[in-house]
């Protein structure tokens, strides 16, 4: 499969201050990749580095296999692009913004942009600036898309839409990737993330702290263990259990989070009269925290 | 929220895949910038106009004072503000306006109008849209200097036509060969001073910054020019004043190695401009 972005020891820094360090990703044609990080993470100078808005002090990196410095303009026609904080001209209304972007990217007609303006209910007669955050938020989206470009590169895509508009994003997302488009999308939004990702980078003070599949990172990851017995428990014996932790017991009652296999848990707990047991996935949410509070330490 | 975009998009794969030449995305980045500023060279040609057509028709009602107080004005002072050179129409409205008011007013329009397009735009986050279209840094701010040069021409000849028919209306006999000399040679400024824009906007960040080391530097060649019209011992120093080479095209015609000179020296400005403008970071 074909890899649309890659990073090499990618940095940025803004003089002394912390920017992004020895960023290593690699995203295949095709797919949704998420780039999750708390604000201030290094996920817009990541973005903003790519699309050479900002010059890299360190490594390098190749979109569509191209040097994202040298070849920055054949890049930027071949993807569309949501920033952070989307803005532009607000003396302009929407059509005339899109036939400004339209004309820019040498193309005939406004694309597929009335259809997603339908789709997002947005308001091109209006002009940019009288629109609210949410709506202002569709015209970005709409520019992003609106050519059908290989590549998406969406920064927080969601910031201030409803969540109906939500939904129809994702919906529209998940038809990108049916059709064989792929997409860069950094969030803070753990649910957007596990909804429409396959794989996931997590980024933390500038530093990749991870690349997992969502699949997996939720497989690496603990359950919630809930178990009443017929009489109090004795909680030592499930504290012995290998990956079981914060262990409370509760009258009859034992919790407990358990990472790894759950076979000895079944076991210990077969051993007595179960009269409930509760499982429970963690939210990615929950993962992600875990991750951090443990990398955190570190 | 039931219409699907069509997987074979009316965008064709080849449209896709290809970057536009320059001259296409040059041509849109130009029509926008001067879609953008169409009112703003109605209101600035349309005021400093009136302004010419007032001055031009009340001369005839006036010349025979202006002869009287002229007399009394110290001759450097007649020299330093062309004074001496209006017993004609030409001569009172270049002392009257193009000595110092029309070149101040449009060299801020083509100041504000290269800082609004990248610095500005830097600071309002619109430069991450923009520049994520397949649009060069080189044509943002060529573009934005070709806007500039248009507009500021469009307020000249704006001021040019109203200032000669106020005169004509008046019954004098102004010339359109003067007042035209007249607003064609304040364009080699505004082309000058936005070429000090685009150098300042490829080096810094801040609008306001840029704003006012580019007026800074009108204002400042200004005065070192009239300076070195007053004290012959600052006269060797005006060759380093934009104004030195402006001179008084209404009143003498253009001087057209002064004209070519000062456009050219803005062209390189703004080279050197689009240079650093390249190699510098755009923050948000």
């Amino acid at each position: 499969m074909a890899v649309v972005i890659e990073t090499d020891r990618l940095a940025r820094r803004y003089g002394t201050a912390r920017g992004i360090d020895d960023v290593s990703i690699s995203v295949d044609q095709g797919e949704v990749y998420g780039f999750l990080g708390p604000n201030g993470a290094g996920k817009t100078t990541t973005i903003r580095t790519l699309l050479d808005l900002l010059h890299p002090s360190g490594g390098s990196a190749r979109i569509f296999g191209l040097d994202s410095h040298r070849s920055s303009r054949q890049i930027r026609a071949r993807l569309g692009n949501l920033p952070g904080d989307f803005a532009c001209d607000p003396r302009l209304t929407g059509h005339e913004f899109l036939a400004f972007c339209a004309e820019a990217r040498g193309i005939r007609g406004p694309g597929s942009g009335s259809l997603l303006a339908q789709r997002f209910e947005a308001d091109l007669d209006r002009r940019i600036g009288e629109l609210s955050r949410g709506n202002r938020q569709k015209i970005g989206l709409i520019q992003a898309l609106f050519h059908d470009p290989e590549l998406l590169m969406l920064d927080e895509p969601t910031t201030g839409l409803d969540p109906l508009m939500q939904e129809e994003f994702l919906a529209v997302v998940g038809e990108y990737r049916e059709r064989g488009g792929t997409v860069f999308l950094s969030s803070h939004d753990l649910d957007e993330v596990e909804r429409v990702c396959d794989r996931v980078a997590i980024i933390r003070e500038g530093r990749l702290a991870a690349v997992e599949k969502v699949a997996d990172l939720r497989g690496r990851a603990y359950h919630h263990v809930s178990i009443e017995f017929d009489g109090p428990p004795d909680g030592a014996e499930f504290a012995r259990i290998a990956g079981v932790s914060e262990l409370e017991v509760d009258g009859p009652r034992v919790s407990f989070k358990a990472s790894g296999a759950l076979d000895p848990v079944v076991k210990a707990a077969a051993r007595h009269t179960v009269l409930d047991m509760e499982l429970t996935e963690p939210t990615l949410e929950e993962i992600f925290l875990t991750f951090y509070g443990r990398e955190g330490k570190s | 929220m039931s219409v699907a975009v069509p997987s074979a998009s009316a965008v064709s794969a080849r449209e896709r895949r290809r970057a536009p030449e320059w001259p296409v995305t040059l041509r849109a980045v130009v029509r926008r910038g001067l879609l953008d500023r169409r009112r703003s060279v109605l209101i600035w040609g349309l005021s400093i106009g009136i302004y010419g057509a007032f001055m031009a028709a009340i001369y005839p009602s006036i010349q025979t004072s202006i002869e009287k107080i002229a007399k009394s004005y110290p001759s450097g002072l007649k020299e330093a503000f062309g004074v001496q050179a209006m017993s004609t129409v030409e001569g009172y409205i270049h002392a009257e306006m193009f000595s110092l008011i029309v070149p101040l007013a449009i060299g801020y329009f083509a100041i504000r109008a290269i800082a609004g397009a990248t610095v500005s735009a830097e600071e309002h986050g619109h430069l991450d849209t923009i520049l994520a279209l397949p649009i060069s840094r080189a044509v943002l701010i060529v573009g934005s200097y070709l806007v500039a040069a248009t507009a500021t021409l469009s307020i000249l000849a704006l001021t040019g036509v109203m200032t000669f028919l106020g005169g004509r209306i008046a019954g004098t006999h102004i010339s359109l060969g003067l007042v035209a000399a007249g607003v064609m040679g304040v364009w080699p400024l505004a082309l000058f001073f936005a070429g000090v824009a685009a150098l300042t906007s490829g080096a810094l960040h801040n609008s306001r910054t840029v704003t006012g080391i580019a007026l800074g530097a009108l204002v400042a060649m200004y005065a070192l020019d009239l300076a070195g019209r007053l004290a012959h011992g600052l006269g060797p120093i005006r060759w380093i004043s934009a104004f030195r080479y402006y001179g008084a095209p209404m009143r003498d015609g253009i001087d057209p190695a002064s004209f070519i000179g000062l456009a050219g020296a803005g062209v390189l400005l703004l080279i050197a401009g689009t240079v650093l403008f390249k190699r510098r970071d755009v923050l948000h």
